[in-house]
């Protein structure tokens, strides 16, 4: 049997998550060599190939069709899910536009901003679609692991890898988990 | 404590405990060290039983129990912690961060809420239900409280405190289901509500739902494990209530009330605005270095032995050439009776000053005349004597203005004791729960009370004097219902067993004391309480104003009556004077120095050296209760602006320059003289 294979996503994220991964430091060293790591935005992967790992790591809420898609994909896809950040978790500071009508946030955004002059909506296909709102991955796909913090300290995270490689299902303790 | 009450036996845990009969399980529970988590219950208000964070076990029941609501039986088994309460107090916590906006960016860095404590300790790491994204209002109408309702979590416990210990009744629920909103008065915004900025809902709230304006710096001055607090007392009106002062960095962070306050205060540990929100705003620019006038009239900093050497020379020069009728010492009475102690010696015993004086001085002389009129000591009553009465009345008085919490108290006996309370005179927020309410005209004051006088002494059986006062009335102008008004209070008082006598400002200084006199002859008309002590609270305009009118620094005879001064030394206590008699009579001085934490903008021009001292909360200091009975030490709380020296040794140090030693040497000596002054 080869070794675990783990593959990170980023979606209505900051990338925060991922920084806070790499912030392991030298730990790093010791984590990527008990694993292999697959597509993640870490190796700068442009399209992701969903391939079959036993670990799958989603940052950032779900916002979007495409997030969506990659959500229910990379859940399709593994073995165990986990929720990193507090996007992932509860939904974030995207959730801030849930409060305001979509069709709103775009018109403000691309048309009503006092830097734009003749501004348009976009219409290219290639572009998702926003959803009504931005929301936590646990209202699509079921999530296996919290792990919450803005973003989760390197312990956080690598306690909660540790604990998933030795086979069990991670629960963080009080004084790893803090929101924001 | 009654110590014959047969003790109830349960078990909470596993852990057999003895408890007193009727309390509940949760207080039984945290009095033997066990935990219980809980959200809507706070220990200085009544138990609600409204969030179920604090569900337990009982006997095994399907149905888990608020232990806050739930009192203790015999034989009663309880558990407080298995995984199905957990679970249920997880999925509580689940709900309430659901139902409205808990993304703040705040309380992760102050770490100063409630809420989020609970969850860490629930170890709540994601939300199982649907967050519902509903926006609520916000309400920042006030200059004093804001209202966020997107933090809320409804738990009532500002309405509670509103209630129970403001006794505002502003706050209330408003509407039902998921359009259930915390409200002032009947959906009043703050500032156009009834509330009276004591800000107790805020110091009871669990979350950041009501927060103040003041402290913009609250949530960037670190997390709550760093700040220091500080248990000392509020100088600001005589009340002396508890205060505890969060600090961090040389910053108040915030001051609270000492709500499980014991039962010796009837306040039960409240603030008012001005204890709880003034001491945070700043009155002006900060004098940090002595300043001494050019001779082209621009001030410039100078060193302090020389600005020290300055002062003492002119005073000393002014002396020697007119005597002590050329000095004069004005002081403000918020100082401690430390500050003013020195300066009183410094003043009479150093200089030999003729005119010695505090800011209210003039309503000193009022007191002191009435009670040299009638030759007794006026020792007044206690204000805790407040909810005992069966009468209250306030003539001149507002204590709202002058002494909040007195105006809490009376609203709170007024609702819980059916107290009568009767106002006369101006009087914003007290007279919509007053029995009766008598409008005057300005000054009508003493001739009302004349007429009151004469007819309670002259009641059923002296015609002449009902005459009398039926002639007095007339003269006021009353209408009928204001005459009907004045009857039914002067019968309200005959039937009274144990009324009560308040007198502000609007009484005393009105007209020549006349009204005080009459007052004082009525309150004693009523019997005196144990202790040879009036029915009788005189709100003082000053926080220490007993404290310094017993170390004698007010003066008893009229400024300007000894001599006209040359030479004065003005000692703020953080005031800006803007008194127009009294800038007037600072005017026409050869020199004048001026002891101030702030910078007098109005003495523009006036002043010829500036000396920085610390404000209150910058220095160690005792002050003196509003009757003169108490003595209450106020801390340091925070470091006084780098370079500026104690009040004390600012005037020590002046005293040793004009060459008169102090009794005292350290601060110790001079605290325990000026208790030896106060009879303590």
């Amino acid at each position: 049997m080869g070794k675990p294979k783990i593959a990170t996503v980023w979606l209505e994220g900051c990338s925060g998550c991922h920084m806070s991964f790499l912030d392991l430091d030298e730990a790093l060293v010791d984590v990527l060599s008990k694993v292999e790591l697959c597509d993640t935005p870490i190796t700068d992967f442009k399209d992701f190939n969903f391939p079959d790992v036993d670990v799958g790591i989603i940052e950032g809420s779900i916002a979007n069709e495409e997030e969506l898609k990659i959500a229910c994909k990379l859940r399709e896809h593994c073995k165990v899910l986990v929720a990193w950040g507090d996007c992932a978790v509860f939904g974030g500071i995207n959730t801030l536009r849930n409060t305001v009508p979509k069709e709103a946030i775009l018109r403000r955004g691309f048309i009503e901003t006092e830097s734009t002059v003749g501004g348009v909506m976009p219409v290219d296909p290639e572009l998702p679609l926003l959803l009504d709102k931005a929301v936590p991955v646990n209202y699509h796909v079921n999530v296996d692991v919290y792990v919450p913090g803005c973003p989760p300290s390197p312990e956080a995270i690598a306690y909660s890898l540790t604990e998933i490689l030795a086979g069990r299902i991670p629960v963080l303790p009080s004084e790893m988990m803090h929101y924001d | 404590m009654e110590t014959n009450v047969e003790k109830v036996k349960i078990t909470i845990d596993g852990k057999e405990v003895l408890v007193d009969p009727g309390i509940s399980i949760l207080e039984a529970a945290r009095q033997n060290g066990i935990h219980i988590p809980t959200l809507c219950h706070h220990p200085a208000l009544s138990s609600w039983g409204g969030c179920r964070i604090c569900v337990v076990e009982v006997d095994g029941s399907p149905k888990l129990a608020a232990s806050c609501v739930t009192p203790v039986r015999v034989g009663m088994v309880v558990v407080t912690s298995n995984e199905r309460i957990i679970e249920s107090r997880r999925t509580i916590l689940e709900f309430l961060f659901a139902e409205r906006n808990h993304n703040c960016m705040i309380c992760a860095q102050s770490g100063d809420c409630e809420l989020q404590k609970l969850a860490y300790e629930l170890h709540m790491d994601h939300l199982s239900v649907p967050a519902s994204f509903h926006e609520f209002p916000t309400d920042v109408t006030s200059d004093y409280l804001a209202i966020d309702h997107n933090r809320c979590i409804l738990c009532g416990r500002c309405v509670r405190a509103c209630q129970e210990i403001s006794g505002a009744h502003v706050l209330n629920f408003n509407n039902r289901g998921p359009h259930n909103l915390i409200g002032l008065d009947l959906s009043e915004t703050r500032d156009a509500s009834t509330c009276l900025n004591c800000g107790v809902c805020m110091q009871v709230c669990p979350t950041g739902a009501i927060y103040d304006r003041y402290r913009t710096h609250y949530a960037v001055k670190g997390h709550d494990t760093a700040w220091q607090t500080t248990e000392s007392l509020c100088p600001q009106c005589g009340l002396m209530c508890p205060a505890i002062f969060s600090v961090h960095d040389n910053t108040i962070l915030k001051i609270d009330g000492k709500l499980e306050a014991d039962d010796s205060r009837p306040d039960r540990g409240q603030l008012c605005s001005k204890g709880r929100f003034e001491v945070l705003k700043t009155m002006g620019r900060r004098l940090t270095r002595p300043m001494v006038r050019n001779g082209d009239g621009t001030m410039a900093e100078e060193s302090w032995e020389k600005a020290l050497d300055l002062t003492a020379g002119k005073l000393r020069a002014a002396a020697r050439v007119k005597g002590g009728a050329a000095i004069a010492g004005l002081a403000s009475s918020l100082h401690s009776n430390e500050s003013l102690l020195s300066f009183r010696d410094l003043m009479g015993r150093g200089l030999g000053a003729d005119n010695i004086d505090t800011l209210d001085g003039a309503f000193f002389r009022t007191l002191l005349r009435v009670q040299q009129d009638m030759n007794i000591p006026l020792q007044e009553a206690s204000w805790k004597m407040i909810p005992k009465a069966d009468h209250i009345l306030m003539v001149g008085a507002d204590p709202y203005q002058t002494q909040p919490v007195i105006s809490s108290l009376i609203r709170k006996t007024i609702f819980e004791n059916r107290t009568k309370v009767s106002v006369i005179g101006q009087q914003a927020d007290l007279f919509p729960f007053a029995a009766h309410h008598l409008q005057l005209e300005e000054g009508g004051e003493p001739t009302l009370i004349k007429a009151m006088l004469d007819e309670v002494t002259g009641a059923e059986t002296d015609d002449a004097k009902r005459a009398q006062a039926a002639g007095l009335l007339r003269k006021l102008g009353l209408d009928e219902t204001g005459s009907a008004v004045f009857h039914e209070i002067v019968r309200t008082l005959t039937e009274a067993q144990n009324p009560l006598f308040i007198a502000g400002e609007g009484l005393i200084a009105a007209g020549d004391g006349s009204g005080f006199n009459s007052l004082v002859r009525l309150a004693r008309q009523k019997g005196l309480l144990p202790g040879s002590t009036l029915r009788l609270i005189i709100l003082k305009p000053f926080g220490n104003s007993s404290g310094a009118w017993k170390l004698g620094l007010a003066s008893e005879a009229e400024p300007g009556s000894k001599g006209q001064a040359t030479a004065c030394v003005l000692f703020l206590a953080g005031e800006q004077i803007s008194d127009p008699d009294l800038l007037e009579r600072l005017t026409g001085l050869d020199f004048l120095a001026v002891i101030s934490p702030y910078i007098p903008e109005s003495l523009a021009g006036r002043a010829d050296v500036l000396i920085p001292c610390p404000l209150w909360i910058e220095e160690d200091g005792t002050c003196t209760s509003l009757d003169g009975t108490e003595t209450g030490y106020t801390k340091k709380v925070i470091e006084p602006p780098s370079g500026v020296r104690d009040s004390w040794q600012i005037l020590s140090a002046l005293a040793e320059q004009t060459g008169f030693r102090p009794d005292f040497e350290t601060w110790n000596d001079l605290s325990n003289a000026a208790q030896k002054e106060m009879g303590g």
